[in-house]
């Protein structure tokens, strides 16, 4: 049993007291806590399956503004081609393209990345504009082979792997809470990333396990994500 | 459900979108007269045939426009709003021309 | 249970699994598989439940869940369909709409009167005088009811889900699974969906040569071939319930609704046979020749002993040949037609040596107890009309085969159009739109090859406009020009009972008389009489009652029409469309803070506020003591719930200057400003401040509930102007407290070292970047309650950390949280205004004495051209604020009018009982003869008790602002 609590940094998922009741295990990830497993041996089947994770805590930043494609872009950021669809970086840092404006970038499982850091440390150039997507949204990832038949409980969007491919980005509506999803496998394992409004993250961790029930999915921790990536 | 076109998010049930009113160029509300202004603010079009309208992409918060047959409600297209504004728009006082009724 | 007919009779029952089940508190047992209608059946139950008017006994019409027939009570579930709904072990069954016992209801004495309960009846009766309907209504709701509603029932789960196809044909007969199939091989990705427990449609139970040989044949080719097709998903016991714009179509299967979206729709929903309209066609033992069929074929239930086919087809043969088959005595096929064309079915009957009874109808059924006991037929002298005399033939089943009505109600929802052949004597569809295709007896086709051509030119067509295959379409199939329908199968009887509408209980002369009574379009026939108003939907009285009114009204059956079918097809439970609920509650960071501290939390908008921190009994002392203690303390209240809009960019003060109603060009950085919006219409939406962090950056506070319509209007405004700017809402980004009181400085301080907090570098309005308990923070200075204080934003996911560091550095100060029931009192003390609680749709600035936060030196901003219209013309209202003194009169509560005599001219928006002022206080709307300080209003408070109050001039509390500039 470690000792590691939430509570003993500032930055606390919404999830935290959930987590604590499912008796999970939390690690030390960079200067941040994140749930490591639940204390099942079999996770990495269950992620493979159908598995919920809370990556809230991981750092993620947005940037706006006609300025900003381009000064990511000089500050080492591989851009993907077209709105709605993300790119892998480098460092394994994720970063979407939201519209022709925006960038969404998520920082690898491990927090090895540096890009985020380094655009943040970047001086900004006009018409560029941070967003604190690392506050204003959960971030959740849905694994396992059966998640997209899941989601079509609860989003309208047909995220199939045949019709939403790897990379690919839908701004919709899940579970009625506005959402972004970014489709992110992790090796052959079909994974979604789910950011949302973070007020809602309880509601909607709620929603996705209810609906997980009829497939017996479950929440995992990062630790097995990290295993199949 | 209805499917509509989002120029950036591509097909959607309608239920994604807030409909924003009619699209009408506002007068120059400094010169026009009281009446004309009262049209623009009270009276809506409702027009029978092709109309011209505001839509919001709720879940990204991108608005656009959409020309809909309000007699089949048929859309006919979307497009996004820079197709009718494309630049800068700036008021400039003109209190003394204002419009009597 | 009377022995089945053997097998391959009955190809939905398992004769391995009896199943035990009670009817009428009666037990009896049928097999897995069976419907309660035929496992009763079986049994020789016939008699299900009574009809909604007369009471008249009723039973199995088509075996297909099609009518009203047949609706029984279960426990949890009334109007169930019995031959729908599957027995299950110790199901308890009960029959519906009867007064003593189902065999022998006192309330069928009411067929007696039915002379006196004419069309119209409920209309004509009780329309006057007035008052008259109130004290009949509940008489005649009960007798008029059908099933009960369980009102102890537990809610169950009931969801949705969403599907997604390239093709979804609905109906598995045989169109739909050929239609299916040569779209399936095409690599599209298809669903077929039937209501049926089983794919085949008619194949499972029609006889469609002289041996019964080819459907069973063809069922099990197709079925094998769909099997084999792996981009065939294939949904039985699921109704398509509706067709809705772009092919979502909402199918519903058992406990989950399916929200199916299809590129193309082929439907193949088959048609509906029809009954003859004679005397007493309602009789338990009178079905539906399908119905018979289907009894033998998918129950082995043999539908009676001794049989009568009436027709006005072949199909009536194919009928009497299985029914023969089966070991039914067939007494007689009686043929409106008075030349029966030449077919092999007839030829087969007449080697039967069945008696053949051309150009007869059957005029009337007789009963015995609760069930048909003989036919009269007679001969037809002209259409509709007949001989005065005829023939007793004794019978206890009599099947109806006299034409067909294609189940048209997903192609009209989807603007197909219905016309009426006349030669045809046949509704026929046309007009389908794109992305929808129609074949099979839907289509008027009743031949099996034309209904199977038919199919695979449909799917043709979606295959090629789903860009999968390029082939061309073949020829249309012309329709036969024999057709099943005969064109007058009513027969009027001088006793009446000729039921059109079996639902309810409308005979001839109802709608006859109709029409008579000056309804004669068929939508006002349809309201009038409730024609096609009953659970069946028209399903079987649209075709007769379009006959009917047509020949009453001299036009013909296309121009009289049917009534607009609307969804759904099917009743639906209301968990259906209700689903999961689906409420994106919305919790702060601190939220669980507030529960260990005791808070009740109320719901506003979407988020759980705390109202107040103790027991709810004891609430109005919590609230007291803890606007108290702001008052003489320090308090902590979390405003994360609060708007936050970033606006930045070149522009951000020009921006604001248009969008607001106040100046903000001028506004200087490290200052926060009072921001009020207006709509175009001059009216007060929100109000929030804006807090200028640099030249570029302005922080914009909206109000909880309004912050998303604020942030949707400035982009929907910028993507018209085009400023340089962006506009980003941050509200959920950022945790929020409020920080109030005397001692509100000396706490914080112990946290922010990186900011003076002192009042000269730190004054009320300025605002301020740094750091809270190690938190990076934006500091503003706001007086929302009145008191020194400073709401602190702070990264969201560091909300409950800040939360106990303040409450921690605070203890040797007092500090307590406060919730939204004291902030509200606070904020009425200082007479601050809450959008939406003292404003409504029509409030303008100047009423709610805001005309100082409009500027008048600007060239634009949104609702500004308005305002100054409605200046020009005399106030209406103003919103003032009240005291009352009498102690002993009851508090005025929200909406409460303001009376001038027995005229109303205002009403109030906002009361409490200050405890700083230690009396009622609030604000209403008067009229402006009475805004003057030291006016005297009157209110009609709880109870209709007038209460007087004093207008006074706001704030309540520190009009001179020391305290929050302290």
């Amino acid at each position: 049993m470690t000792s590691i609590r939430p509570s003993q940094v500032k930055r606390r998922s919404q999830l935290a007291r959930r987590h604590i009741e499912l008796g999970a295990e939390f690690e030390h990830c960079s200067n941040l806590i994140v749930v490591k497993d639940y204390g099942s041996q079999t996770e990495v089947d269950q992620a493979k399956k159908l598995g919920l994770a809370d990556l809230s805590t991981l750092p993620r930043i947005g940037f706006k503004g006609t300025g900003a494609p381009d000064w990511a872009a000089y500050h080492g950021v591989t851009l993907p081609q077209q709105p709605n669809t993300s790119a892998v970086q480098k460092d394994d840092s994720l970063v979407a393209k939201l519209s022709h404006q925006e960038l969404l970038i998520l920082s690898d499982l491990g927090v090895t990345s540096t890009q985020i850091e380094r655009l943040e440390d970047s001086p900004i150039a006009a018409q560029t504009y941070a967003l604190p997507r690392a506050d204003s949204h959960c971030w959740l990832a849905v694994t396992g082979n059966q998640a997209a038949e899941m989601f079509s409980k609860i989003c309208a969007v047909d995220l199939r792997a045949h019709k939403f491919a790897n990379g690919e980005v839908a701004q919709t509506s899940v579970a009625r809470a506005n959402s972004i999803v970014i489709r992110h496998d992790l090796g052959s394992t079909p994974c979604f990333y789910v950011l949302t409004d973070a007020s809602a993250t309880e509601f909607l961790w709620d929603c996705l396990l209810d609906a997980m029930a009829e497939y017996t999915g479950a929440p995992v921790g990062v630790s097995a994500l990290r295993t199949l990536s | 459900m209805k499917l509509l076109t989002c120029p950036l998010n591509g097909p959607r049930n309608i239920a994604e979108f807030t409909y924003g009113g009619e699209y009408h160029p506002m007068p120059d509300p400094n010169i026009t007269d009281t009446r004309a202004w009262a049209e623009h603010v009270f009276f809506h079009d409702n027009a029978a045939g092709v109309v011209t309208e505001w839509w919001c992409h709720t879940a990204s918060s991108f608005w656009f426009l959409a020309e809909r047959n309000t007699i089949s409600d048929e859309v006919i297209r979307t497009f996004e709003a820079s197709e009718l504004f494309n630049q800068r728009i700036d008021f400039v006082a003109t209190n003394s021309k204002e419009g009597k009724l | 249970m009377k022995p089945r007919l053997p097998a391959p009779y009955g190809s939905l029952i398992d004769r391995d699994m009896p199943v035990n089940f009670n009817f009428e508190r009666r037990s009896y047992q049928g097999f897995a598989g069976d419907s309660i209608a035929s496992a009763l059946a079986a049994n020789e139950q016939w008699l299900l439940s009574r009809s909604f008017k007369y009471h008249r006994p009723r039973g199995a019409l088509t075996m297909a869940g099609q009518d009203a027939n047949t609706m029984v009570q279960l426990p949890s579930n009334p109007n169930a369909l019995a031959d729908r709904e599957l027995i299950s072990d110790n199901l308890d069954v009960m029959g519906q709409n009867y007064s003593g016992s189902l065999t022998k209801d006192r309330g069928a004495l009411l067929g007696f009167f039915s002379r006196f309960l004419p069309v119209g009846f409920y209309y004509k009766a009780f329309f006057k005088p007035r008052g008259m309907w109130e004290k009949w209504a509940p008489f005649i709701r009960k007798k008029a009811g059908l099933g009960i509603i369980n009102q102890q029932l537990e809610p169950e789960y009931y969801d949705k889900q969403y599907k997604f196809f390239d093709v979804v044909v609905v109906g598995g007969g045989p169109a739909g699974m050929q239609a299916a199939l040569s779209a399936g091989v095409e690599g599209c990705e298809v669903l077929l969906v039937d209501e049926n427990p089983t794919l085949g449609g008619s194949l499972n139970y029609t006889r469609f040569d002289t041996e019964a040989v080819r459907g069973r044949k063809l069922r099990a080719q197709l079925i094998e071939k769909i099997e084999a097709n792996s981009n065939i998903t294939c949904m039985t016991d699921a109704v398509c319930n509706a067709w809705f714009a772009d092919n979502w179509l909402p199918i519903i299967r058992h406990k989950r609704l399916y929200k199916v979206r299809a590129k193309q729709t082929i439907l193949c929903t088959g048609a509906l046979e029809q009954q003859a309209v004679f005397h007493n066609n309602d009789l338990p033992g009178v079905m539906m020749s399908s119905a018979a069929q289907r009894l033998m074929h998918l129950y082995a239930v043999r539908p009676g002993h001794a049989g009568v086919i009436v027709t006005g087809n072949n199909d009536g043969y194919a009928n009497a040949l299985d029914l023969f088959d089966a070991g039914v005595e067939i007494r007689a096929i009686v043929d409106l037609r008075e030349q029966p064309c030449e077919s092999p079915m007839i030829d087969a009957a007449v080697a039967r040596g069945i008696r053949i009874e051309a150009g007869h109808a059957v005029y009337s059924a007789h009963k015995s107890g609760n069930h048909l006991s003989a036919v009269e037929i007679r001969k037809i002298t002209s259409p509709g009309v007949c001989a005065d005399s005829g023939e007793v033939i004794p019978c206890d089943l009599l099947c109806m085969a006299v034409g067909y009505t294609p189940t048209y109600q997903l192609v009209c929802q989807a603007g197909g159009q219905l016309s009426y052949d006349d030669e045809s004597a046949m509704f026929t569809l046309g007009n389908c739109p794109e992305a929808m295709q129609i074949a099979g007896s839907v289509n008027s086709h009743w031949d099996l090859d034309a209904c199977l051509a038919e199919a695979s030119r449909a799917a043709v067509i979606a295959t090629n406009a789903l860009g999968l295959t390029n082939a061309d379409v073949p020829p249309q199939i012309a329709r036969e020009s024999l057709s099943p329908n005969h064109p007058w199968p009513i027969f009027a009887h001088s006793a009446g009972k000729e039921f059109v509408d079996y639902d309810e209980d409308l005979t001839i002369a109802d709608i006859i008389n109709a029409t008579r009574d000056g309804y004669e379009h068929i939508q006002l026939v349809k309201r009038y009489s409730t024609c096609g108003m009953g659970p069946s939907q028209g399903r079987h009285s649209a075709l007769a009652a379009a006959r009917l009114v047509a020949a009453a009204t001299n036009r013909t059956v296309a121009q009289t029409g049917v009534t607009t079918a609307r969804p759904p097809f099917a009743p639906e439970h209301l968990g259906h469309s209700a689903g999961r609920s689906f409420y994106p509650a919305r919790r702060s960071n601190m939220h669980y803070r507030h529960l260990e501290a005791g808070a009740q939390m109320l719901q506003a908008g979407a988020w759980y506020r705390p109202a107040f921190y103790g027991r709810p009994d004891n609430s109005l002392k919590c609230i007291n003591d803890e606007v108290n203690n702001v008052r003489n303390n320090v308090g902590l209240v979390d405003v994360s719930t609060l708007g936050g809009i970033e606006v930045r960019g070149p522009d951000a003060a020009e921006f604001l200057n248009r969008f607001y109603t106040f100046g903000f060009v001028k506004q200087p950085v490290g200052k926060a400003r009072y921001a009020l919006l207006t709509n175009e219409g001059g009216v007060v939406i929100d109000d929030g401040v804006a807090c200028r962090f640099s030249h570029e950056h302005y922080y914009v506070t909206a109000t909880t509930g309004g912050v998303d319509r604020v942030y949707q209007s400035m982009l929907k405004w910028n993507a018209q102007w085009r400023l340089d700017i962006d506009i980003a809402n941050v509200t959920s980004a950022y945790c929020g407290v409020n920080i109030a009181g005397p001692k509100a400085r000396e706490v914080l301080a112990k946290l922010c070292t990186d900011v003076d907090l002192s009042n000269e570098s730190f004054p009320y309005m300025g605002v301020r970047e740094g750091t809270v308990a190690g938190i990076e923070a934006r500091l503003i200075r706001v007086g929302f309650v009145g008191e020194l204080g400073y709401e602190i934003h702070v990264p969201q996911h560091s909300g409950e950390a800040l939360w106990d560091a303040i409450m921690d550095a605070g203890q040797q100060q007092g500090i307590k949280p406060f919730g939204i029931e004291a902030q509200r009192v606070l904020r009425l003390e200082k007479g601050h205004i809450i959008i939406g609680q003292d404003t409504d749709a029509m409030s303008n600035p100047m009423e709610v004495q805001m005309g100082w936060a409009v500027s008048r030196q600007k060239p634009f901003f949104v609702g500004g051209r308005t305002i100054r219209e409605l200046e020009k013309k005399p106030q209406l209202r103003s919103l003032v604020g009240f005291i009352v003194h009498d102690s002993r009169a009851p508090i005025p509560k929200e909406s409460h009018l303001v009376l001038d005599g027995a005229q109303m001219t205002g009403r109030v928006t906002s009361c409490n009982y200050s405890p700083t002022l230690q009396k009622p206080i609030g604000l209403a709307y008067v009229v402006p003869d009475s805004a003057q300080a030291g006016s005297s209003i009157i209110i009609k408070s709880t109870g209709g008790v007038p209460v007087t109050a004093e207008v006074v001039n706001l704030p309540f509390y520190d009009p001179d602002t020391l305290r929050q500039e302290l």
